[in-house]
C-alpha cells in the first residue's frame, strides 16, 4: 500500500471514538509498526517541554551527552520558559513541539521532562507532516499520552525512555545502572536490536508472548481511556509503571484496565516499578501489588513479570513503543527481545 | 426511560451495607437512630460489624453476598451505603440486577458509590440517590433532612450562593454525576455514563489541582462535556497543589476547560464530601437556573 493510501485509510481510526467508548465492538486493523528512521551521527535531536518546565541548567548534562554521542542538539523555545508548573503556556508548548515535528532537519524529539501537560496540547497537534516523515518521540511518564496517541492513530513507533532531567550531572559519580539506562537511549536511536532482562520474581507467571510493545505510566493510560488517544491492547505486550499511588488506587486502575477490556487479549503483561505510597494508618489494603495483579489476571494465560526495569527509577531502559517484541518468562529468567 | 423506584412510607425498611471501605463499629449508630425516628425499620448488614482488620468492610465475597441479598430481599425498600472509600468497582460486575430491575428500590450513597449510580443509570436504567451516608448523620441539618424528603418523594428545590465564575443560563434535563475520580474511572467500562442532554454534577476531595485538570481533560476528550444541558460543580475540598504550583484555583482550572460551552455552569454547589451535600436523584429530571443573583436546582 502506498503511504498516501495508507494515510487515508487510517483517518477513520481516530474517528471511531463512539465505537471505542462503548467498548468491545471495535476492531483495530492489523497494521505493522511504522518505524521512524534510526539516527546517524550528525543528526539533530530537538529538545522541548511537552509538560512541566525546566531550566537550561537542568538540560545541560543531556545536551553534552547527546553531542558526545555525535548528535547535534536543537533547544526549543520552551526550555527555560515557565507558566507556573508548565514549560510555557499551552500555545507555546504546542507551537514548539509542532515546529520540531515539522522541521525536516530534526530527526528526533526529546521531551525535556514529564510532569503534567501533554494532554492539554495533544488535540492541537497536526500530525499530517509527521505521519509522512515520522521521527522518534522520546520520553515517558506524562509523555505516555503521546506514545499511546501515536500507536493508536498512526502506528508510529516511539521511544519510551528517560528524559533530559535524568541525565546524571557528573558521569564519573553516576551509578553503573544510570549509565546503562541512559546508554540504552543511544542504542535505540542508532537502531540496535534491543534485548532486556529482568531478575526472576517468585510471583512471575511463566510463558511466552509476542506482540507490539505498548503501555507506559498507568495513571496516564487510565486517564486517556475513552479518548482518541486510548490504546487498543489486543495481541500486544502491555507494560505499566507508576509512582506515588496508594495500593487501593493501583487496584482501582487495574480494575479499570480489566473492565475496559484491555487485559483480556494481551500477549504478555510487564509490571515495572511502582513506588507506592504507604497505606494510611488503619487503612491497610492487605494485598501486595503482586497479589492485586495476579488476582485480576488469574483467568488469563499470558506471561506476567514483575519489577521489570521500567519506571520512575534509575533502571528505566529505553523501550521501543509499538515495535514488536518477544517476552519470555521462565523460572529463572525474564527476557524481552525486539523482533526484527 | 429511567425507572423511578417507589418512594418510602413509614414502616418501610432501609437496609444498611458497606460495599466498599471499612466502617468502624458504632459509626452508624446515629444514622440508625435517625432513620428509626423517621419511622423506618432498619436492617443492618454484617459488613457494619467492624470486624474487618483491613481497608475493606469485608471480603469481596461478603460484600457482594450482602449487597446482592439486599437487592433481592423484597422486605427491604431502600439500601443505604454505610460509607464510600474504595471497593464497589471490585464487585459491580458480579452483581445480578435481574430481580432489582423488576422491583427497583432506592440505592443511596456517594463517593465510591458513584460507580453504582453510573451503572444503574446507564445499564440498569433505574434512578438512585446521591446523598449523605451513615457516617454523615452526626447532627440534624438540612442536608440529612434533604435525604429524608427525597425518600418520601417530596419534590425538592435547592439554592446555592452565586459564584463569579458561574455561567448564566437555564436548562432542564436528567441529573447525573458524582465523584469526578470515579466518573472518569468508569469511562470505557460497562458502567460508563452517557451524558448527552443531561445535567452533570461533579465533586471531589483531596486531589491535586493538576489531577482535577487532567480528569476534566479526560471528560472533555471522551466527549462527555459536549452535549450537556448544564454542569454543576460541587465541592472540591482539601485540594492539594504541587511544589511547582499549578497557578490556578481548582475552579479556575475547571472554568478554563468548560468556558467554551454554552450551557449554564455553577460552582460550589452543595454537593461534596463535607456537610454540604444535598440529596440528588440521579436519573430524575431537574431544572438548573443560573442567574446573576441566584442558582436554583429544582426537580
Amino acid at each position: 500500500m502506498k503511504r498516501k493510501d495508507f494515510l487515508s485509510a487510517i483517518v477513520p481510526l481516530g474517528a471511531t471514538l463512539s465505537a471505542m467508548a462503548t467498548g468491545r465492538d471495535f476492531i483495530e486493523p492489523d497494521f505493522a509498526a511504522i518505524i521512524p528512521p534510526y539516527l546517524q551521527k550528525g543528526d539533530t535531536i530537538g529538545i522541548c517541554c511537552m509538560a512541566g518546565f525546566i531550566s537550561f541548567a537542568e538540560i545541560q548534562s543531556s545536551v553534552n551527552k547527546m553531542k558526545e554521542w555525535g548528535f547535534g542538539v536543537k533547544i526549543g523555545k520552551t526550555v527555560g520558559e515557565r507558566d507556573f508548573s508548565f514549560g510555557g503556556t499551552d500555545v507555546e508548548r504546542l507551537q514548539d513541539l509542532q515546529q520540531m515535528m515539522d522541521d525536516p532537519s530534526i530527526k528526533a524529539i526529546m521531551s525535556a521532562r514529564g510532569g503534567y501537560g501533554t494532554v492539554r496540547i495533544i488535540d492541537g497537534l497536526d500530525f499530517k507532516k509527521f505521519a509522512l516523515s515520522p521521527k522518534w518521540i522520546i520520553g515517558f511518564s506524562d509523555v505516555t499520552v503521546l506514545h499511546a496517541h501515536l500507536n493508536r492513530n498512526y502506528g508510529i513507533a516511539s521511544l519510551h525512555s528517560k528524559m533530559c532531567n535524568s541525565f546524571p550531572d557528573d558521569w564519573k559519580k553516576a551509578e553503573p545502572i544510570q549509565i546503562e539506562t541512559i546508554n540504552s537511549i543511544r542504542k535505540c536511536l542508532f537502531g540496535e536490536k534491543m534485548q532486556y532482562s529482568a531478575a526472576p520474581n517468585a510471583s512471575n507467571k511463566k510463558g511466552f508472548g509476542e506482540g507490539a510493545l505498548v503501555g507506559g505510566n498507568l495513571n496516564t493510560l487510565i486517564n486517556i481511556t475513552g479518548t482518541k488517544s486510548d490504546l487498543v491492547t489486543k495481541d500486544k505486550i502491555l507494560f505499566v509503571e507508576d509512582k506515588d499511588e496508594y495500593l487501593y488506587s493501583v487496584d482501582r486502575m487495574f480494575r479499570n484496565l480489566k473492565r475496559t477490556g484491555k487485559l483480556v487479549q494481551l500477549k504478555g503483561l510487564i509490571i515495572g516499578g511502582f513506588k507506592l505510597k504507604p497505606d494510611d494508618p488503619g487503612e491497610d489494603f492487605g494485598r501486595t501489588i503482586q497479589e492485586i495483579v495476579l488476582d485480576i489476571v488469574k483467568e488469563y494465560n499470558y506471561p506476567v513479570c514483575f519489577d521489570f526495569p521500567v519506571g520512575h527509577q534509575k533502571n528505566n531502559f529505553a523501550l521501543k513503543y509499538t515495535v514488536k517484541h518477544q517476552l519470555t518468562v521462565s523460572n529463572n529468567s525474564v527476557s524481552l527481545t525486539e523482533v526484527r | 426511560m429511567i425507572k423511578i423506584p417507589p418512594y418510602l412510607k413509614k414502616g418501610d425498611t432501609i437496609g444498611i451495607t458497606c460495599p466498599a471501605g471499612y466502617l468502624a463499629n458504632g459509626k452508624a449508630d446515629n444514622c440508625i437512630k435517625t432513620l428509626q425516628q423517621w419511622g423506618f425499620d432498619v436492617m443492618v448488614g454484617k459488613t457494619l460489624d467492624g470486624k474487618s482488620d483491613n481497608y475493606f468492610s469485608g471480603t469481596d465475597e461478603q460484600k457482594l453476598y450482602e449487597f446482592q441479598a439486599m437487592l433481592d430481599d423484597e422486605s427491604i425498600n431502600a439500601i443505604l451505603c454505610g460509607r464510600g472509600g474504595y471497593g464497589v468497582g471490585r464487585i459491580i460486575d458480579q452483581l445480578d440486577f435481574t430481580k432489582f430491575k423488576r422491583k427497583p428500590k432506592w440505592i443511596i450513597g456517594f463517593s465510591d458509590i458513584t460507580v453504582l449510580h453510573a451503572h444503574l443509570n446507564s445499564k440498569i436504567k433505574v434512578a438512585s440517590l446521591h446523598a449523605p451516608m451513615a457516617g454523615a448523620f452526626n447532627k440534624e441539618n438540612e442536608f440529612i433532612e434533604s435525604l429524608h424528603k427525597a425518600l418520601l418523594g417530596k419534590k425538592t428545590k435547592y439554592t446555592c450562593a452565586i459564584n463569579a465564575l458561574n455561567k448564566i443560563g437555564s436548562a432542564t434535563g436528567e441529573l447525573l454525576g458524582g465523584n469526578l475520580s470515579l466518573l472518569v474511572n468508569v469511562i470505557g467500562t460497562p458502567s460508563d455514563i452517557n451524558t448527552k442532554n443531561k445535567i452533570l454534577f461533579i465533586e471531589d476531595i483531596a486531589e491535586y489541582v493538576y489531577g482535577v485538570d487532567r480528569m476534566m481533560y479526560q471528560l472533555k476528550r471522551s466527549g462527555k462535556l459536549d452535549n450537556l444541558k448544564g454542569l454543576i460543580i460541587g465541592g472540591f475540598t482539601e485540594m492539594k497543589d504541587t511544589e511547582r504550583s499549578f497557578g490556578k484555583t481548582v475552579y479556575e482550572a475547571i472554568n478554563d476547560i468548560v468556558q467554551e460551552y454554552d450551557y449554564p455552569v455553577c460552582y460550589n454547589f452543595p454537593v461534596s464530601h463535607e456537610t454540604e451535600n444535598y440529596a440528588l436523584k440521579e436519573g430524575c429530571i431537574y431544572t438548573l437556573k443560573v442567574t446573576k443573583k441566584t442558582v436554583t436546582l429544582s426537580e
